[in-house]
């Protein structure tokens, strides 16, 4: 059998987080009984004119220049013609040959981008609900803003297509534009997969799966997809052009409709909207508005910070996370003992996703600061680091409730001596080893005099005593 | 090239009644209409340009939350609808 290699591209729908639908007034709020935010323009009653939500436009151009996209001086809106009960108007409004960005991508971990074609706006389709046999539709939904997000068909593996969706929803939440969960559909991806022989040139037939809403089906109609263009090649078939879905109780995909070419949809100007123009100045401050951006903290952390890649992904995946972490490390000399702290202690206590994402802890940024300056000048030890951060994130006391006076420093310079002197002879082996050129010895010597001490001497100048002594 | 015939089609889809003594006239404005429309066809897109029809641009609303539609409105259409829903004909 040949091998083959697997071609994708990713159609992302993101849904804005403006407080409007994108062409009237109505709340775009989640989860309300339905057609209860409806208005004659969002269910397309003929005679009503829908007006662009300048907040929504914002959003979208904020969406592109983070993936590194043009803002395009000219866009309008176009009518998309097609026939289906969630879409009242019998056409939705979006934008065809003239989106607001283009050109733009992301970049993988190693180091491939992925070409984003273009993001344009449009409105969301109403919500079907089928029951008993009937159909029913929910226009709440209809109207909101979405951005489409389109790359070109880059992506060779499912690793890949999750790495880049994965991405792409934390830039935007990193830009705050949308809440992107896939599992309330305010992101949604659609794929387009073809197979070819390896090394070959030409893309093959392309298939369109739609609709995945999360990554555990994505990765499953993808692999699935895959077998079966595969199959269908070697047995000398061809894959026909056509959207598919992915049915999750057989683990299958299977065919929707044929797949749709631009000429299908009958596109054409939308005549109740007007251009949209953005000047290169308003694109400028857009640009300096922006917050900084996954890839941007990333090569801090490693850089500046000398934090590992792992550590400095786990950092960035959350952004409240990464937030609380500038705002510590900026105060400490050891930002890696912040980040040491958040990775292991911090999230032991927040064992879910939604946990890390929302980062709701007692101790602020300024206190743990204040604990690692502590450990930072050696009045206090690694053990009552972790033992006073365990208290604080219980019961969110400030550092010096938990911590008093006697334990700080409490051991003046004569006692330490005495007990380093005590410590010395009572450890004749391991003075030996050290003398003897076993610099981890040493070690033993310092746990010594921290426990006669429970912990209360300052590290450094037991440090110094000891070696004096030796 | 428009026929008699497909003008009396257009008038049955549309449920427009039309005179025997008004179809040639129709029929000749049909035919000149599809020529104006050949007419833009061959123009478009020997200029390149963006044409900016009306010569407006960035009319916006703000992002301010107006009240929706009382339900019974939304729904008057469809007969009160079901269970607050638009129900869809079956075979669409």
């Amino acid at each position: 059998m040949r091998e083959y290699e697997l071609v994708a591209g990713l159609e992302t729908h993101v849904e804005l987080s403006t407080k409007t639908k994108i062409f009237c007034g109505c709340t775009t709020a989640f989860g309300s009984e339905p057609n209860t935010h409806c208005c004659p323009i969002c269910i397309g009653l003929p005679g009503t004119m829908p007006k662009l939500n300048r907040q929504a436009v914002r959003y979208a151009i904020m969406a592109g220049l983070a993936t590194n996209c043009e803002i395009n001086p000219i866009a309008k809106m176009d009518r998309k013609n097609y026939v289906y009960p969630d879409l009242p108007k019998a056409y939705q409004i979006s934008q065809y040959d003239r989106p607001l960005c283009s050109n733009g991508y992301i970049q993988l971990q190693n180091g491939r981008k992925i070409r984003i074609l273009r993001i344009h706006i449009e409105e969301d389709a109403g919500k079907l609900v089928h029951e008993r046999g009937d159909t029913y539709v929910d226009y709440n939904r209809g109207g909101v803003p979405l951005i489409e997000i389109v790359t070109e068909p880059d992506i060779r593996s499912i690793d890949e297509a999750i790495e880049y969706v994965e991405k792409l929803q934390l830039i935007m939440r990193y830009i705050g534009v949308s809440d992107v969960k896939m599992q309330e559909g305010s992101l949604r991806c659609d794929v387009n997969i073809s197979v070819r022989p390896k090394g070959a040139e030409q893309l093959g037939i392309r298939a369109e799966i739609k609709n995945m809403n999360s990554f555990a089906f994505m990765q499953k109609a993808m692999q699935y997809e895959f077998e079966r263009q595969t199959d269908l090649l070697e047995s000398g078939e061809q894959v026909v052009q056509e959207t598919r879905r992915y049915n999750t109780d057989t683990g299958e995909t299977e065919p929707m409709r044929g797949k749709e070419d631009a000429h299908d949809y009958r596109y054409f100007r939308e005549p109740d909207l007007v251009t949209i123009e953005t000047a290169p100045q308003e694109v400028e401050q857009i640009k300096a508005a922006l917050p900084e951006l996954p890839d941007a903290k990333f090569a801090r952390y490693t850089e500046a910070y000398g934090l590992s890649e792992t550590d400095a992904n786990i950092l960035i995946k959350y952004r409240r996370v990464a937030e609380f972490f500038d705002a510590a490390a900026k105060l400490v000399q050891t930002p890696k003992t912040v980040s040491n702290l958040i990775i292991t202690q911090i999230f032991r206590r927040l064992s879910t996703e939604e946990q890390k994402e929302a980062f709701e802890i007692v101790v602020t940024p300024q206190t743990l600061a204040e604990l690692i300056a502590l450990r930072e000048s050696g009045k206090i030890n690694n053990n009552l680091l972790k033992s006073t951060l365990e208290q604080m994130l219980d019961t969110g006391k400030p550092v010096a409730a938990l911590i008093d006076e006697k334990d700080l420093g409490g051991v003046d310079e004569a006692t330490l001596r005495e007990i380093c002197r005590q410590v010395v002879a009572e450890n004749p082996a391991a003075v030996q080893d050290y003398r003897g050129g076993k610099e981890a010895a040493f070690k033993a010597l310092i746990g010594g005099v921290m426990k006669a001490t429970r912990g209360k001497a300052n590290a450094l100048q037991a440090t110094e005593i000891l070696k004096s002594l030796l | 090239m428009v026929t008699r015939e497909e003008i009396l089609d257009i008038a049955l889809l549309a449920k427009l009644s039309v005179d025997e003594e008004k179809l040639d006239e129709l029929t000749k404005q049909m035919m000149d209409i599809i020529a104006f429309a050949d007419t833009i066809n061959a123009y478009e897109g020997q200029t390149g340009e963006f044409d900016n029809i009306n010569g407006l641009s960035n009319v916006f609303r703000e992002d301010t939350v107006v009240a929706s539609y009382p339900r019974e409105q939304i729904l008057k259409n469809v007969d009160g609808g079901e269970n607050g829903f638009f129900p869809v004909k079956k075979k669409m």
